[in-house]
């Protein structure tokens, strides 16, 4: 597998309450008023707050019915998830302009690795201009809230994004880190509230503070979580920024056991193998911009629909959209025996929707993948052959049965 | 590119029918049939190789289910899931 690329200097881009940005951006008018964003679940709770719902004292999980209270002038916007994913999916790709190592934090997060950038566009100031100029082409209504950040290692760009003003960046030279970091409050490190309690107690208001204190006494209170806050605060570590690898096109394929000629089950064909191929490991943290669908036809014709995503996507409906639209334009001279779909480019992404895949949730499905894989190769490897497999639909919209269902081996 | 070796699922199962007066299955194998609930016709891809089959749900002695089905062209008698 090719090592994926790093960069020590990492510049941070954040726009804090990205998605409310998003709201703000499409609808005319709403940046002027107080607003909200209700939860993306049944809670019916506020997620987002505007600044000026905020001076009213509306506060991100109240009720509706709170915060009408307290300002009834109050705009509650429904959640859009797949809106704001693909925003966030276009200023990835938008910031891979600038540099090859992007790596996405939650919504409206995203690092850059600047190693080397200095020899295309010259000193840091420099760069973070070049940042500024690309988000304003990506999208000026939501630009003004962007804050950027630049220092070694990404927790220092991103301690440096949260000190910039709105509009503007932090430079924290490699030379100012430890002066820095010391003056800067114990809130910006990755702490649960019961670690910020102690600390608070302790009477550590500071990472200049807590990186006074010898390191064993920290890990000694604290241990491993104590000892990598201790090193945060001191500027030891530094996390570089880790970029993806684009993959190589992934192919799902389909042969029918008889020649297929109604639309509407070479579309729910089309579906199925979108849906198989968006479920390859490889697709992980790529959003889908180019696809092709090849369909062989009887008597050894062929027909070739090749497409470019206007949006990049990770949502079988949206890129099966323009598949269905071509094949009801131009569809294919007889009916169909084999289909081959391939996804062959890929934008910067996340997973999934960011809203419901929480690190945690990702990182247990992966590793859920990652030992099935390793057991299957394991029982490839002792039986030399396959002995897994997957249970796909062929047809089944078929009144045969044995045409309904068929089995894949399982390829890790 | 991921292979696409498919093996078909529900294969028809070759059984040995013996039919009653009416036409419908008295034995299947060595077990006797104890009830005949169901039975329906499919009829499919007259425009290529026809397909015609006529599908009986029967009840063994002793409880157990089963659905079978006469392939109309050939004659022969074939178990499956419905």
């Amino acid at each position: 597998m090719p090592q994926r690329p790093t960069s020590s200097l990492a510049a941070c881009v954040w726009i804090p309450l990205f998605p409310l940005r998003c709201e703000e951006a499409r609808r005319e008018g709403l940046v002027t008023h107080p607003s909200a964003l209700l939860a993306p679940d049944l809670s019916r709770k506020l997620w987002q707050v505007s600044p000026l719902a905020r001076h009213t004292g509306v506060r991100p999980g109240m009720t509706v019915s709170q915060a009408i209270g307290l300002c009834p002038a109050l705009r509650l916007c429904e959640p859009d998830p797949v809106h704001y994913d693909g925003c966030f999916a276009r200023l990835l790709a938008a910031l891979n302009e600038i540099s090859p190592v992007i790596e996405a934090g939650e919504l409206g997060l995203a690092y850059l690795g600047t190693d080397g950038l200095e020899g295309i566009y010259g000193e840091p100031r420099r760069i973070i201009e070049v940042i500024k100029r690309t988000l304003e082409s990506w999208n000026d209504s939501i630009v003004p809230s962007f804050r950027v950040g630049w220092g070694k290692g990404k927790f220092i760009a991103w301690v440096a994004a949260t000190r910039a003003k709105p509009g503007d960046a932090v430079i924290v030279s490699p030379g100012e880190t430890g002066r820095f970091l010391a003056a800067q409050p114990i809130a910006v490190l990755p702490l649960d509230p019961d670690t910020h309690r102690r600390l608070r107690q302790l009477g550590i208001r500071t990472l200049g503070a807590l990186a006074a204190l010898p390191e064993e006494a920290v890990t000694a209170q604290f241990g491993a979580v104590g000892r990598r806050l201790w090193r945060l605060a001191a500027g030891r570590t530094v996390e570089p920024v880790v970029g993806s690898i684009a993959p190589e096109p992934i192919v799902a394929a389909l042969t029918f056991f008889t020649p297929v000629g109604e639309r509407d089950l070479i579309e729910r064909a089309i579906d199925q193998l979108i849906a198989r191929a968006l479920k390859d490991p490889r697709r992980i943290g790529w959003r889908v911009q180019a696809v092709r669908l090849v369909a062989e036809v009887e008597g050894g014709r062929s027909w070739l629909a090749d497409l470019l995503l206007k949006d990049p996507a990770a949502d079988g409906a949206r890129i099966a959209a323009p598949l269905r639209t071509r094949l009801e334009q131009a569809p294919p001279a007889g009916a169909v025996t084999r289909l081959v779909l391939e996804l062959t480019a890929f934008a910067p992404g996340t997973t999934e929707l960011q809203l419901f895949a929480r690190d945690a949730v990702a990182a247990a499905r992966a590793g859920q993948r990652r030992a099935l894989e390793s057991a299957a190769r394991e029982i490839h490897q002792r039986l030399k052959r396959t002995c897994l497999y997957h249970v796909i639909e062929v047809q089944p919209w078929s009144r045969l049965p044995e045409r309904r269902y068929a089995l894949i081996d399982y390829e890790p | 590119m991921r292979a696409d070796r498919l093996r078909s699922l529900n294969v028809p199962r070759p059984v040995t029918v013996v039919l009653n007066a009416d036409g419908l299955p008295r034995s299947v194998g060595d077990a006797t049939v104890d009830v005949t609930l169901e039975a329906w016709r499919i009829d499919d891809e007259w425009w290529r190789s026809p397909i015609t089959r006529r599908y009986v749900e029967v009840v063994l002695e002793g409880g157990g289910r089963l659905v079978l089905f006469e392939d109309m062209t050939t004659k022969m008698w074939f178990a499956q899931k419905p």
